[in-house]
């Protein structure tokens, strides 16, 4: 920061921050926007357990409980975890590339008010007459037509959601102008850092897949009120079409920049490079490719797809994810293990995202989708890829860039703390869905059979430890930067760019470079001070 | 055989893949973190890649993949037939409930969330239903069967099922709707033959 | 071949690849769908070619205004289709007024550029 920031008056310095074309600053507004809507989709999770521990209807109506289940996965989806995905990687990829600034950072700040705009239209539904989206967050027709779900609020949803996802797009288009265009001299991209390259696949893959959302959403809202745009078993089983060949990749927009700090993290603390680069950017390559191709296994309850490819490409996933997950464990083989909380949060992410991925096999398989889609199984299977794996990831995240950012260290023990509640409520919330969807209990309702009570009651008590955690983490962060650890430039002895220069980073990022020659420079430029060890 | 027992076949292989992956990989973990920890003295190694590693891995997995895919496929296709026979059932779903027609029988069971329908089948003959819904996509679940199918406007799902177990089993709709969703409930009575006359006279 | 365009062009004709996968099995809307998503990647990768980018330092200002201007403008206009004409007629004409002061913005860097 430069002097000028202490004695410029209040309104400077809030549009100073509010319209700042400083991708560390427009990373930042989405950091803090993301964890705001995470918060309130948060609340809402927990009403639904509340609502969940016991059978019967206590605490809200059947109309209610429509609105939260779709607001919370809405929220958690478009509002929280894809941005906070991309505005990590805003932050991070210009300094992991040796940038001074992002290509196009206009672009990055107007994606921002977009994505902000979009998400308060959306939760501004429920202070209509018509209430909140209620037609969850995939809006099918014909449920989602005026016929079925009329009123303002649902049409916010639907602009809401177009203009969320426009936002991200365009956050995600200047990521890739980075890398393709500002890596620093000496960076080919076969030195680009592990991270990075999980960030150039995901925009590769928002490129592709969210125009279609927006088209899908602007189609909706033709719908609803000029009608006779998605007609007949045809019109929804295409509305289904352009919905998931953008809702399949996002779920992976929403795992490979997680995987990608997930794979610094472990190099970093197993005081190695990381292994398999190239089987590993081969892989990425493959995997994000293959994931624009599976979309129809959302849909083999239809009986209106082809099924036997989509299965073929669905089970073809396992062959990358297994690449990735021998590279991640053969990094920290020989290494030096050091069980910092960044650490914690990475191997929890290695294990835990390991079963969501495991069902996900399961349900690649049309005979076996047919029983546990729509029921509880697959809300288990969603919910350990995307809690238990790519959140724990993006903590992962956090917690070894938090000082990078601030300049600040986070408290090792309260950071302990909070990843063992979060990874023990995690687990006592979503496992027992895996029993109750297999048992017979459908998805988006608030009451069901009484044989199936005490597992919920036993998942609710788990979404009560999450809570716990997630507060830690909110105490963690709030003493961290009150009564400050001084961070310095590199306090983790870490491999990449982002370390060579202070922290948080100056207005231009870098003052001088150290030579490139892989993707670990820092590394490298360790082990020649040390002369190669033996 | 029955959905069922193809369902539970299919899913036993691919539950003991998955549980035998899950333990490999903890347990390797587990004992890296163990045996690699950092200690006093602990020099990392700088060993970085080993492709014959990786593609013998990966050879690895699609052969895995390739023998759940023939599993899978071959259990697709037995679902998959629809045969004419003597047993057929039109299933109509409507917001929000059921309406269960035995066309040429003369027998038409109609219920809803506040009074859910219940219809009979006989016991280990294919019954071929004919879904369609008239106003929104629900989906027809009899969890007991292991098999649900989606029941989508303007369009008719054909599909076989045969039940072994006899007494009542549960169905539900799992494809939300709106406002009764989880109201939308109906019952099936797995019958004998002679049972199963029975109450299709006592529904004419 | 400018080494960043390779990466986006290989995904590309991954897409391509897949799509005509699909199309065998012919599933053609899907397919068609599948191939026009294919389309902004290989353009990006195509336009990285034509025109690599340059290493002189860019003039860029601290802040921008007139982007968030035309942001919520845009945003405004796009709730007003719900939310009544008048929504959309203002945010449309902040829209534009952002618009007009961005490419002012824009200008008068070109003129200040080293």
């Amino acid at each position: 920061m430069d002097g000028s920031a202490s004695v410029a008056l209040p309104a400077e310095r809030a549009v100073g921050w509010l319209a700042s074309t400083d991708h560390k600053r427009t990373a930042a507004k989405i950091a803090v926007a993301s964890l705001f809507f995470f918060g309130l989709s948060g609340l809402l999770a927990l009403a639904m357990r509340a609502e969940l521990a016991q059978p019967g209807l206590q605490l809200v109506s059947d109309r209610s409980y429509d609105e939260l289940f779709t607001m919370h996965g809405s929220g958690m989806i478009y509002l929280f975890l894809t941005p906070a995905a991309l505005g990590l990687g805003l932050y991070l990829v210009p300094l992991q590339v040796g940038a001074a600034e992002v290509a196009a950072p206009r672009l990055a700040l107007g994606g921002f008010w977009l994505y902000l705009c979009g998400g308060l239209a959306m939760y501004l539904g429920f202070l209509t007459d018509s209430g909140a989206g209620s037609d969850t967050w995939t809006a099918t027709i014909p449920l989602s037509s005026s016929t079925h779900s009329p009123g303002v609020g649902m049409d916010l949803w639907v602009i809401g959601v177009a203009l969320a996802t426009l936002g991200s797009l365009l956050i995600a288009l200047t990521i890739l102008l980075t890398i393709v265009r500002l890596r620093a001299p000496g960076m080919t991209m076969l030195r680009l850092p592990v991270f990075s390259w999980t960030m150039l696949v995901t925009t590769f893959m928002v490129l592709a897949s969210f125009p279609v959302l927006i088209v899908a959403m602007g189609l909706l809202l033709a719908e609803r009120h000029l009608g006779g745009v998605f007609a007949g078993s045809t019109g929804s089983i295409a509305y289904q079409h352009l919905f998931w060949f953008y809702g399949h990749p996002v779920v992976y927009v929403m795992f490979f920049p997680f995987v990608g700090a997930v794979a610094e993290v472990v190099a970093t603390f197993s005081r190695k490079r990381f292994f398999g680069y190239r089987a590993l950017v081969v892989s990425l390559l493959l995997f994000t490719a293959l994931s624009m191709a599976v979309w129809g296994h959302h849909m083999f309850a239809t009986g209106a797809v082809q099924n036997q490819y989509f299965s073929l490409t669905s089970h073809l996933l396992a062959v990358p994810a297994g690449i990735e997950y021998l590279d991640l464990i053969a990094t920290m083989v020989g290494g030096a293990i050091l069980f910092r909380t960044p650490m914690l949060f990475a191997l929890g992410f290695i294990c835990q995202f390991l079963i969501g991925g495991l069902t996900g096999i399961v349900v690649a398989s049309p005979p076996l989708d047919y029983h546990v889609n729509g029921s509880f199984f697959i809300v288990a299977h969603f919910h350990y890829t995307l809690f238990a794996g790519s959140l724990f990831g993006l903590l992962a995240g956090v917690h070894y860039w938090f000082p990078k950012a601030t300049g600040a260290m986070l408290r090792e023990g309260i950071g302990k703390l909070s990843f063992w509640l979060l990874a023990i409520g995690a687990n006592l919330t979503f496992f027992p869905m895996f029993l109750l969807g297999f048992d017979g209990m459908p998805r988006r309702v608030p009451d069901y059979a009484p044989r199936l009570g005490d597992l919920n009651l036993l998942s609710s008590i788990g979404a009560g430890v999450i809570a716990l955690g997630v507060l830690a983490f909110l105490a963690n962060v709030c003493v961290s930067l009150r009564r400050r650890v001084p961070a310095g430039d590199d306090p983790w002895g870490a491999q990449t760019l982002e370390w060579a220069t202070g922290s948080p980073p100056p207005r231009h990022n870098f003052d001088s470079l150290p030579p490139i020659a892989s993707y670990a420079p820092l590394l490298d430029r360790r082990e020649a001070r040390e002369g190669a060890p033996a | 055989m029955s959905t069922r027992q193809d369902f539970d076949g299919l899913f036993s292989l691919y539950l003991g893949i998955g549980i035998a992956v899950a333990v490999v990989v903890f347990a390797t973990v587990a004992f890296v973190l163990i045996r690699y920890r950092a200690r006093e003295g602990r020099v990392p190694s700088t060993r970085s890649e080993a492709n014959t590693l990786e593609v013998g891995a990966a050879a690895l997995i699609v052969a895995v993949v390739a023998l759940l895919l023939f599993r899978t496929f071959s259990t697709e296709a037995k679902e998959d037939s629809s045969s004419a026979e003597p047993v057929r059932i039109d299933v109509t779903a409507f917001q929000w409930g059921w309406r269960f027609d035995y066309p040429g029988q003369g027998v038409s069971v109609v219920g809803n969330s506040n009074d859910p329908p219940a219809f009979a089948v006989p016991g280990d003959r294919p019954v071929h239903f004919s879904l369609t819904s008239t106003d929104v996509i629900h989906a027809f679940w009899i969890p007991e069967e292991r098999f649900k199918r989606a029941a989508i406007p303007g369009r008719v799902n054909d599909f076989d099922l045969t039940f072994e177990t006899p007494g009542g089993e549960e169905g539900l709709c799992s494809e939300f709707c709106g406002l009764r969703h989880s109201g939308m409930r109906f019952d099936v009575w797995v019958l004998s033959d002679e049972s199963y006359e029975r109450w299709m006279a006592a529904h004419r | 071949m400018s080494r960043g365009s390779a990466p986006p062009l290989a995904w590309g004709c991954l897409q391509l690849l897949l799509g005509a996968g699909l199309a065998a099995f012919s599933e053609f809307v899907p397919a068609l769908l599948f191939l026009a998503s294919a389309a902004p990647v290989l353009v990006l990768a195509a336009w990285n070619r034509a025109r690599p980018a340059g290493g002189e330092p860019r003039l860029l200002p601290a802040i921008s205004v007139p982007v968030v201007v035309l942001a919520v403008g845009a945003a405004l206009a796009a709730l007003g289709l719900t939310a009544g004409l008048w929504l959309s007629l203002v945010g449309a004409e902040v829209a534009l007024f952002g618009a007009v002061w961005l490419g002012r913005e824009l200008s008068e860097e070109r003129g200040r550029a080293p």
